[in-house]
């Protein structure tokens, strides 16, 4: 459907000495028909200065015909559709309500939100103030969910669920999701309901740094120096990479870029034409609702260590590793069970091939049962911006993560 | 004979591996009837456990046969919840008994290592001069069979002199030249296996 619209919109309207228009000629030069005057504002520019109301075309159709062929012309003048052609898209109505948008929320915004940057340069007429709202908004409703949920969380691996919820790619699987198709170049005269932006040229390499290089980090043409983690907070961005600046002018996107700007765009625009608690529900049902185990994200070197060091910082008795039960110790495949001890207190318990195995991963389940405490009825601050919410009570803070 | 042994009807000789070898020779195993259908259906009516029977007929019973699985981690050990949290004091109770026989336990390792705490600022200049001196014989287990600490103090304290790393790169470059392809991947994959460890695969 898409490809067959551009081809019609190509062939009359950007070139008007296509065969097809060719073909109509000859046409009319045999039947001397009035679909001579059909073609006519199509075939030549003067003709167009004429304008519609030329006395020449008395019937209605006709009049209906030539009018449109000169919006049409007009245009091809902009970079992104004009805003009136968003009222009349079936893709953005059907968008529209698969989303299940609040009906506040107008299809001229939605159009607005699906024009890039790369594609419209114009701030009047591009996502790119939605998109700026929108990611401050889903970023900050996942921080807070993150560390009211798992205060104890370390920062690695927030940086990494950070991602996994709000992060380009996933931003962009929720766009395929939600049925988004991408035009093949942007321009006036396409569909609102394609997401419109200038694509990358084909062989560039995108490793290089075409975006200017916008880290407020000292140093930062070093590559080889350590960054510490902590470092990451006060210079990189929320998913601990290094601050990206606009991409200049001229240049395009890729296209999962462009489709996680578009999302970040909807989330701005239902926030600014429907409030603070449908972008929150917006939120929640879109982004929360996505399985995530926390679980997978950790990645440990050297679990029996971070444990000593913990069950030392939290003056509890020194973790000693005990026999649970075992089968098969003379044999290929033995299996122990393996549990961790400190006191009287069974702090994990892990099973494995080996009695070094069973023993890593029954550290690694103890430090993984530290990490992800999570307290009883969690509540997030902006709970409070409700109405009738019940008094703040203050939520648990950690001390931090292990330090070796 | 063989009618004999039929008409006996004793059960484990329904069971043909339980007979001694000469009963080969009466081919008895070859011939199968329906009574010996029977008798073999019957050997596998295995009378059910104890708790799925209704001898607690009189009062409501909980049976829980805990699943042969680790605990999940998102189940916090009570030693690790706040001293705030509500959970800390509804487990206390019913973990009373479970936890006595936690001594009993064997331990991972023989023996516990014990922490002495022996050494003086002046053994540790002394094993930095030892190693640096003469880093062939101070190797980090012979100081540590020295001054009776483990050779991770040993490391903690002093380093290597870059000749003897030097060296005993080399070492380790000769002993690897000589591995075929075969210990070469069984090594690879054993440091493979244990980075999964720590990602819990």
């Amino acid at each position: 459907m898409k490809r067959v619209q551009l081809q019609r919109w190509s062939s009359t309207v950007l070139s008007p000495r296509a065969r097809t228009v060719s073909r109509l000629h000859q046409h009319v030069f045999a039947t001397g028909s009035r679909c001579q005057s059909t073609a006519s504002p199509l075939q030549a520019e003067s003709s167009a200065q004429e304008g519609p109301g030329d006395a020449g075309f008395e019937d209605v159709e006709l009049m209906k015909h030539v009018r449109s062929a000169h919006r049409r012309k007009d245009m091809l003048k902009y970079p992104s559709p004009p805003v009136d052609a968003a009222l009349n898209s079936a893709k953005l109505a059907a968008l529209h309500a698969r989303l299940y948008l609040p009906s506040r929320l107008p299809p001229q915004t939605l159009a607005r939100a699906l024009v890039d940057a790369s594609a419209d340069p114009n701030p009047d007429f591009n996502n790119e103030s939605l998109a700026t709202l929108g990611h401050d908004l889903l970023t900050y409703y996942t921080t807070e969910h993150l560390l009211c949920t798992y205060p104890r969380l370390p920062l690695t691996v927030i940086f990494a669920a950070m991602y996994a919820y709000a992060g380009p790619k996933t931003l962009a699987a929720m766009a395929r999701e939600w049925g988004v198709e991408h035009a093949s170049l942007p321009g006036g005269e396409v569909d609102p309901g394609l997401l419109q932006f200038r694509r990358v040229a084909p062989g560039s390499d995108l490793s290089v740094a075409t975006y200017n290089n916008r880290t407020p980090r000292p140093y930062a043409a070093q590559k080889a120096w350590r960054m510490t983690v902590t470092s990451k907070i006060f210079y990189d961005d929320e998913f601990g990479d290094a601050i990206k600046g606009p991409a200049t002018s001229g240049e395009g996107v890729t296209a999962e870029l462009a489709s996680a700007t578009f999302v970040r765009a909807v989330m701005g625009a239902i926030y600014l034409h429907a409030g603070r608690p449908a972008a929150k529900r917006f939120f929640e049902q879109h982004f929360l609702s996505r399985h995530l185990n926390i679980a997978q994200l950790f990645n440990f070197s050297q679990p029996a260590r971070d444990l000593a060091r913990l069950c030392a910082r939290e003056n509890f008795e020194l973790p000693v590793a005990r026999i649970i039960s075992e089968t098969g110790r003379k044999s290929r495949h033995p299996v122990f069970v393996v549990g961790i001890f400190s006191g009287k207190d069974k702090l994990g318990e892990g099973a494995g091939a080996s009695l070094i195995e069973a023993r890593e991963r029954a550290a690694l389940a103890a430090l993984k049962g530290w990490y992800l405490y999570s307290p009883l009825n969690v509540r997030v601050p902006s709970s409070m911006e409700e109405e009738g919410a019940a008094p703040w009570k203050p939520v648990y803070v950690d001390l931090g993560e292990v330090i070796v | 004979m063989a009618t004999s042994i039929v008409a006996s009807k004793r059960p484990f000789l329904s069971l043909p591996f339980l007979l001694p070898s000469w009963s080969d020779s009466l081919a008895l195993g070859s011939r199968r009837y329906q009574s010996s259908y029977r008798r073999t259906k019957q050997r596998l009516r295995v009378k059910p456990d104890a708790t799925f029977g209704s001898s607690h007929q009189g009062h409501d019973q909980i049976i829980y046969n805990p699943p042969s699985s680790a605990p999940s981690v998102y189940h916090t050990p009570s030693k690790f919840l706040p001293s705030n949290d509500a959970r800390r004091s509804m487990r206390i109770e019913n973990a009373g008994n479970a936890t006595e026989s936690v001594q009993d336990l064997p331990n991972v390792y023989r023996s516990d290592p014990e922490r002495k705490y022996h050494l003086t600022p002046a053994d540790v200049e002394e094993i930095r001069k030892l190693r640096l001196s003469d880093p062939m014989t101070w190797s980090r287990h012979k100081l540590a069979k020295r001054f009776e600490c483990s050779p991770l103090f040993i490391a903690m304290v002093c380093e290597a002199s870059p000749e003897k790393k030097q060296i005993q790169r080399q070492v380790l470059e000769a002993v690897q030249s000589q591995w075929g392809s075969k210990r070469r991947m069984a090594r690879e994959d054993r440091k493979l296996r244990r980075e999964a460890w720590g990602r819990d695969e």
